[in-house]
């Protein structure tokens, strides 16, 4: 065999990935053709110079630790849970969480069959297992140069997220959240003691006004605007939650 | 509860392997602030797609994931950089080997120190950092390799060969130099 079509068998050799019986003839003519036997050689001499001068790099103290910290305490929800399934889980889960749940429930009982917006049902669906699941927040920050990163990174959408702490909407944080089908953001903001979820996804339509909306005791403001779908949910008061939109998505 | 049971499982399969996944990412990203936020991510990313695992090496399937979040991390952070550069050609490299040809005694490997041998990586392209620590430091097999940069395998071998090549090549640069300069 020739040298030329020697030599990737000879890296395969240094690399100790080269089975027999090929292993004996490579091996053969290496010791019988010095130019062969020199690469061989050297090959070995840059693996074990690697191997034993390459300087490695430890993980810092207090990585693992903040990375336990960073763990989400529940799996990612599936999407589209219905929502009317919720109180029991709130219910068997905490009991913390169990007079919320109990106003839920009554709420579904409460709740008038003939306006059944899917959508809407799941969107506020999200917003109530985000406060009773005690996963509000992936990130929790009030720096939106850390939440929009963050947010960008692990999406295909770049939702706006604006400090409104100065007109009474402060930013609390964002998770990831599956919504309808949809998989999007959610940038947390509070209004007094109450939350808001503003949830954004990708959506191609053309750019529409605000649309609001109430059902089982939640207000939701909808709108559509630079490729993104944007619908803020909380039981704040609808004037509030419409005052919001029109802070958030008035770019 | 199931949920801890899954957080548990995480954890006693993937924290063993935070140094590699840190090394790897310090050699990509260049520093530890960036390395950490990369495993960082990496670390979450994996928590997320925990249940796609379908067994076999864990560290092959988390320094995968590491890899991906390097390269969003990049993407993110410095558009427009070149981020893996086009494999220079086959004729190229053998102008290596030919110019040059093996001299055991001009290539004294074993006089190299670790800071130089960090700097001259350092200096290799992106790529062939990555593949030279996946071998040597990961000590891993081509098909292992293969699999974390979704590479075919016969371009594992190749791209393995011409990183070992260029930094031949520096570091017989880094010795003429140097002689040059005693002279």
């Amino acid at each position: 065999m020739s040298c030329e079509r020697m030599r990737p068998l000879l890296v395969r050799l240094a690399d100790g990935a080269l089975p027999q019986p090929r292993r004996y003839f490579v091996a053969r003519h290496a010791a019988h053709c010095s130019q062969c036997a020199a690469r061989l050689d050297e090959l070995c001499a840059i693996r074990t110079m690697l191997r034993t001068k390459l300087p490695t790099h430890r993980a810092p103290p207090g990585l693992a630790s903040r990375i336990v910290a960073a763990l989400p305490r529940e799996t990612p929800p599936a999407p589209s849970r219905p929502w009317f399934r919720i109180p029991a889980f709130g219910i068997a889960s905490s009991g913390m969480f169990g007079a919320l749940a109990g106003i839920a429930l009554t709420l579904v009982l409460l709740h008038d069959g003939g306006r059944d917006d899917p959508t809407l049902r799941n969107l506020i669906g999200g917003h109530v297992r985000s406060l009773m699941a005690e996963h509000l927040m992936d990130v929790a920050t009030s720096d939106r140069h850390t939440v929009k990163p963050w947010l960008s990174a692990r999406l295909d959408v770049s939702p706006p997220v604006r400090d409104l702490a100065d007109v009474g909407f402060p930013l609390l944080g964002g998770r990831l959240e599956y919504v309808d089908g949809h998989k999007g953001a959610a940038v947390v903001y509070r209004r007094a003691q109450h939350i808001i979820n503003l949830f954004a996804w990708a959506d191609a339509g053309p750019n529409t006004g605000f649309r609001e909306q109430a059902q089982q005791g939640f207000n939701v403001v909808s709108w559509r605007a630079g490729g993104i779908a944007y619908h803020a949910v909380s039981d704040v008061n609808s004037d509030e939650l419409a005052a919001f939109a029109r802070l958030v998505g008035g770019t | 509860m199931a949920l801890d049971d899954r957080k548990r499982r995480f954890e006693v399969l993937a924290l063993p392997h935070l140094d590699a996944a840190f090394n790897l990412a310090r050699w990509l990203a260049g520093n530890t602030t960036d390395a950490e936020d990369v495993v960082q991510d990496a670390y979450l990313r994996a928590y997320r797609y925990f249940s796609s695992f379908q067994g076999g090496d864990f560290r092959v399937w988390l320094l995968g994931i590491v890899r991906n979040c390097f390269i969003d991390w990049v993407r993110e952070n410095r558009s427009g950089r070149m981020l893996f550069q086009a494999e220079p050609n086959a004729a190229e490299v053998e102008t290596v080997w030919t110019a040059t040809p093996p001299d055991p005694e001009a290539l004294l490997l074993e006089t190299l120190d670790s800071q130089t041998l960090e700097r001259m990586m350092a200096h290799l392209p992106l790529e062939y950092r990555e593949i030279l620590l996946l071998r040597e430091v990961e000590d891993l097999s081509y098909k292992e390799i293969a699999t974390i940069t979704t590479t075919p395998i016969g371009t594992v071998m190749s791209r393995l060969s011409r990183a070992r090549l260029a930094l031949r090549k520096l570091w017989l640069g880094a010795e003429t130099k140097e002689a040059s300069h005693v002279l």
